[in-house]
């Protein structure tokens, strides 16, 4: 059972245990202990080793193999021996059952462990039992003689199937008489104290496995009959049938006492026998007189079960008393309980066909293996150390222990928050684990809530780590379950550099404090009138840093964009733990409204592309005031904007790379905020506004000279003719706003006027946009074709000269069509030339190419109901 | 934003582009995507100059990586590059 699937058992220890009590008392043992002996033997220990039970629990020897989970029916020869005295009253539960064999050698370690060990074989058996996986060591073969326990397991095993198909064959199903006497004397063997029915209490326990296995000891003698037991349920009893083998190993390890010897041997070999013994009790007496006294015991089953019980108690008493005594009160209760369900448990014993005890062999072998180490832990036992593993694992605040995982959690099930976290945990703990899945039963599910209210109480002692950290009780736990690392985990991790803190601040706020003297000796100017000096437009800016000198500097823009960042990743934590959200905390680090600076430093923000790509989250926490007042900055400072200055071919005539990257980066991210901003929630009047706002305090011609400029203005144009044909549908334009509406695109036109043509950049430009952006990634021209053939999208330029035309009245186009009169005819040229100088092989994408060119054109002939097509330009029909 | 450490100057670069010296005569530029308290540093689109003496000539060679992990015990140096 143990939880990783960490085998605890050192393999051939106990082995070698059993040799050299073999090799000391009797080498006449038939077993073969070659075969088991793993060397470990060789230890010559003993009497020193015994310091060891401090740790072991007692007398184990050097490089024993514990076997927890495999308590046997050794009690029986424990309890036989009867120089084990010490433990009686208190071995009587569980424990004493268990200690009967190998518990009895733990029980024993503490009380006497030198003196078993020592001085009788008895002792050594029942550690043996206790110790051997193999049933096969008998407790009480051991008290009289060192019974050579070399057995492995497998042989036990074998033995105890051969001994008990004997017994069939006699007639006798009982396996190995050990179990039989626990199973059938549960009831007794707890009753009385100074009684340890070892085995009895062994098998109790096993029964209890799924319950109190925690206690390792009473389980490895109790091991056997919980076997038994275990088995039972499984299968049919017939399993266990005794094999004579382990009657052989009895008699040739040493005569001990015929009682103990049988019924150790059997206890241990026969693990499942205990049950069949049980039923039948018969084959003890038909046996050969050691087996059949085993079988007695063990098997008593049908029989004497009680009878059996009781003889055996006494000499269980004995042992029982060993190790016994140290057994707790709770495994003591459970024992009981378990033994009378064992009774319930036992069935009528059937012969078997030799199928069907291959079956029970092959089961039995499974169950075994499973039953190997149970026991050693109970089930409390087990249950902290989950609760302790999970608490290491479990957060009570997922998003921000766990951020990356919750994220990735959320988008793998496309957005859909399924199962709870906790249960999630719990179902991956329990396949990690390799947990068996509902035990016996098979009940998944019931290991799955088990395993739920596990992480539940993981996270209160989650939710309760600070504390603990505080009174220092981790470093209590510090190595009793390795290394406890509660107190440094994601929270708090290790520090590599422990800096004193500074209030760093001071600079900041000197720097600020400058600026409030100098506007204050400035006067008036600056403080009284809201608008900054706007004299210099960006011409003078193409140096990124002398706009960010003149919003804070480099450092405190960036400053800024960090705090944002904490800010929208607090509100955004806020939003998930559905408490409400405040977003003035966040509003003011924009500095939007702040006019210390002479750029706004919400404009310096947009400077870098992490500013740029926050805008959407920041969004998601503005109310519509805000919004509001955040695009109108925007738009009264838009000559200040870095993109504006780099995406100018007036004042960046030969973009770079990267600069056509952020040009890209934020018309995908904040263009597109606007445009949704504005067609979902902007008023007529609040549209006109903005527009106002970029009129009134920019430069519009230069700002059309940009690529994001211009679409920003056409953005608001298209949006504000859009509204303004919504509303004449329904409700009339009120003659206010209407009036407004063309006294604004009255001045825009102005600022516009006798520069239209400007907006179309030169061809140099062109060209080398076109370069730089094939070379790169970068798709300003068009997408999906050949770097060849890609040429500079002008789209954007004709939505412009569409939307403006579309607003304007019969004069207004006039006008526009005058202006820009020689990049109609170019542009149709250039078509026509298109596909007539492209190769053959070129057709294709040259007339693509040319018809993109047409179509872009009439975008802007159709509004004013012309058409170009074929290189002539007609009427729209 | 609170200032605390030497390494809150080396947040306010992040996303940014940096350049990086290294132990063994190499250099770096890319752009910061994240790093930690040993300077371990991840860039991306970054571009790593290795320098070498050959017969007592300078020589150097470049590679580029679109996400490179860099180890803080190499790191001798951050700072923005020169433009």
């Amino acid at each position: 059972m143990s939880f990783f699937g960490f085998d605890t058992a050192l393999p051939g220890q106990n082995k070698g245990s059993g040799r050299k009590r073999n090799g000391a008392k009797k080498n006449n043992a038939p077993m073969d202990f070659e075969d088991t002996y793993q060397g470990l033997g060789e230890y010559e220990n003993e009497e020193d080793d015994y310091l060891n039970a401090e740790t072991f629990g007692d007398g184990t020897e050097l490089g024993a193999d514990f076997d927890f989970g495999y308590g046997r029916g050794n009690l029986d020869a424990n309890t036989s021996s009867a120089g084990h005295v010490e433990q009686p009253a208190l071995n009587r539960s569980y424990a004493s059952a268990a200690a009967s064999a190998g518990p009895g050698a733990l029980n024993a370690g503490y009380s006497l462990p030198s003196a078993h060990t020592m001085d009788e074989g008895m002792d050594f058996t029942p550690m043996e039992s206790l110790w051997t996986n193999q049933s096969a060591v008998i407790p009480q073969q051991q008290p009289q003689n060192p019974i050579p326990q070399v057995l492995s397991m497998g042989e036990i095993e074998r033995q105890q199937f051969q001994q008990q198909q004997q017994q069939q064959q006699h007639g006798y199903m009982n396996m190995p008489p050990m179990p039989p006497m626990g199973y059938g004397y549960p009831p007794h063997a707890y009753g009385p104290p100074g009684v340890n029915n070892t085995g009895y209490q062994g098998l109790p326990q096993d029964f209890s496995q799924s319950v109190p296995q925690g206690y390792p000891q009473g389980l490895p003698q109790g091991g056997p009959m919980a076997m038994p037991m275990h088995m039972a349920p499984m299968g049919p009893p017939q399993h266990y049938q005794p094999i004579p083998v382990p009657m052989q190993q009895h008699e040739q390890q040493t005569p001990q006492q015929a009682h103990h010897q049988a019924p150790a041997s059997l206890p241990q070999e026969a693990s499942p026998a205990p049950v069949l013994s049980r039923e039948p009790s018969e084959s003890p007496s038909s046996v050969q007189p050691q087996e059949v006294v085993r079988a007695d015991q063990f098997s008593s089953v049908g029989v004497p079960e009680q009878a059996f019980a009781q003889e055996m108690r006494p000499p269980h008493n004995a042992p029982g008393n060993r190790g016994q005594a140290i057994i707790p009160d709770q495994v003591m209760r459970e024992i009981a309980p378990r033994e009378t369900r064992r009774g319930s448990m036992r069935k009528p014993q059937e012969p078997l066909s030799s199928e069907e005890l291959k079956k029970l062999r092959i089961r039995q072998a499974k169950v075994d293996k499973i039953l190997r180490h149970s026991g050693v832990m109970t089930p409390r036992d087990k249950d902290f150390i989950t609760r302790y593993q999970l608490s290491q694992i479990v957060t009570d605040d997922p998003y921000n222990e766990d951020f990356y995982f919750q994220v990735y959690k959320i988008i793998q099930r496309g957005g859909i928050v399924g199962e709870s976290n906790k249960g999630l945990i719990a179902r991956a703990y329990l396949e990690h684990s390799g947990h068996r899945l509902g035990g016996r039963y098979k009940r998944a599910d019931v290991a799955l809530q088990r395993m739920q209210s596990q992480v539940e109480k993981a996270v209160t002692v989650a939710k309760e780590r600070p504390q603990k950290s505080r009174e220092n009780l981790d470093g209590a736990k510090e190595g009793v379950l390795g290394k406890i690392s509660s107190a440094r985990n994601s929270k708090a991790p290790r520090r590599q550099l422990q800096i004193p803190l500074q209030k760093e601040e001071e600079d900041e706020v000197t720097s600020q404090a400058i600026e409030d003297v100098v506007q204050s000796m400035n006067g008036v100017e600056l403080s009284s009138s809201k608008a900054r000096r706007r004299s210099s437009y960006a011409f003078r800016s193409v140096d990124q840093r002398a706009v960010l000198s003149r919003s804070g500097g480099r450092k405190f823009v960036l400053s800024l964009i960090e705090t944002v960042y904490s800010e929208v990743l607090e509100l955004e934590a806020q939003l998930r733990s559905g408490q409400d959200t405040d977003s003035s905390a966040l509003w003011e680090t924009l500095h939007i409204s702040d006019d210390a600076y002479e750029v706004s430093p919400f404009i310096s923000i947009l400077s870098f592309d992490k500013g740029v790509k926050i805008m959407p989250r920041i969004f998601n926490f503005l109310n519509k005031e805000q919004k509001l007042k955040l695009l109108y900055c925007f738009f009264s400072e838009l000559s200040h904007l870095n993109i504006i200055v780099t995406s100018s071919y007036k004042t960046n005539p030969d973009p770079s790379d990267s600069q056509l990257k952020k040009l890209e980066l934020f018309q995908s991210v904040f263009l597109k905020i606007i445009v949704s901003f504005l067609s979902s929630s902007a008023e007529f009047l609040e549209v006109l506004g903005l527009l106002l706002a970029l009129v009134k305090n920019n430069n519009v011609s230069f700002i059309s000279t940009s690529k994001i400029g211009l679409n920003l203005i056409t953005v608001l144009i298209s949006r504000a003719a859009l509204i303004k044909q919504d509303v004449s549908r329904g409700n009339v334009l009120s003659s206010m706003e209407a009036s407004t509406w063309n006294e604004i695109y009255d001045k825009l036109f102005t600022a516009l006027e006798t520069k239209l043509a400007v907006v179309f950049p030169p061809d140099e430009y062109s060209s080398r946009v076109v370069a730089t952006s094939s070379s790169g990634t970068v798709t300003s021209a068009t997408v999906g074709q050949s770097s060849k053939h890609q040429f500079y999208d002008q789209s954007y330029i004709w939505q412009f000269l569409a939307s403006l035309a579309l607003s304007g009245k019969l004069n207004h186009q006039r006008v526009i069509i005058d202006e820009i009169r020689e990049e109609i005819f170019g542009t149709i040229s250039r078509a026509e030339q298109l596909s007539s100088t492209a190769p053959v092989e070129e057709q294709q994408i040259a007339l693509y190419q040319r018809d993109k060119l047409y179509q872009d054109l009439n975008l802007f002939l159709n509004v004013m109901g012309l058409v170009a097509r074929d290189g002539e330009i007609s009427e729209l029909k | 934003m609170s200032m605390d450490t030497p390494l809150d100057l080396l947040k306010l670069n992040l996303d940014e582009i940096v350049f990086v010296k290294l132990r063994g005569a190499r250099e770096m530029t890319g752009t910061l995507q994240a790093f930690d308290s040993h300077c371990n540093i991840v860039l991306s689109n970054a571009t790593e100059t290795i320098y070498e003496l050959v017969d007592g000539d300078l020589k150097s060679t470049t590679k580029d990586s679109e996400m490179v992990f860099v180890r803080g015990d190499s790191v001798t140096l951050i700072t923005t590059p020169s433009e």
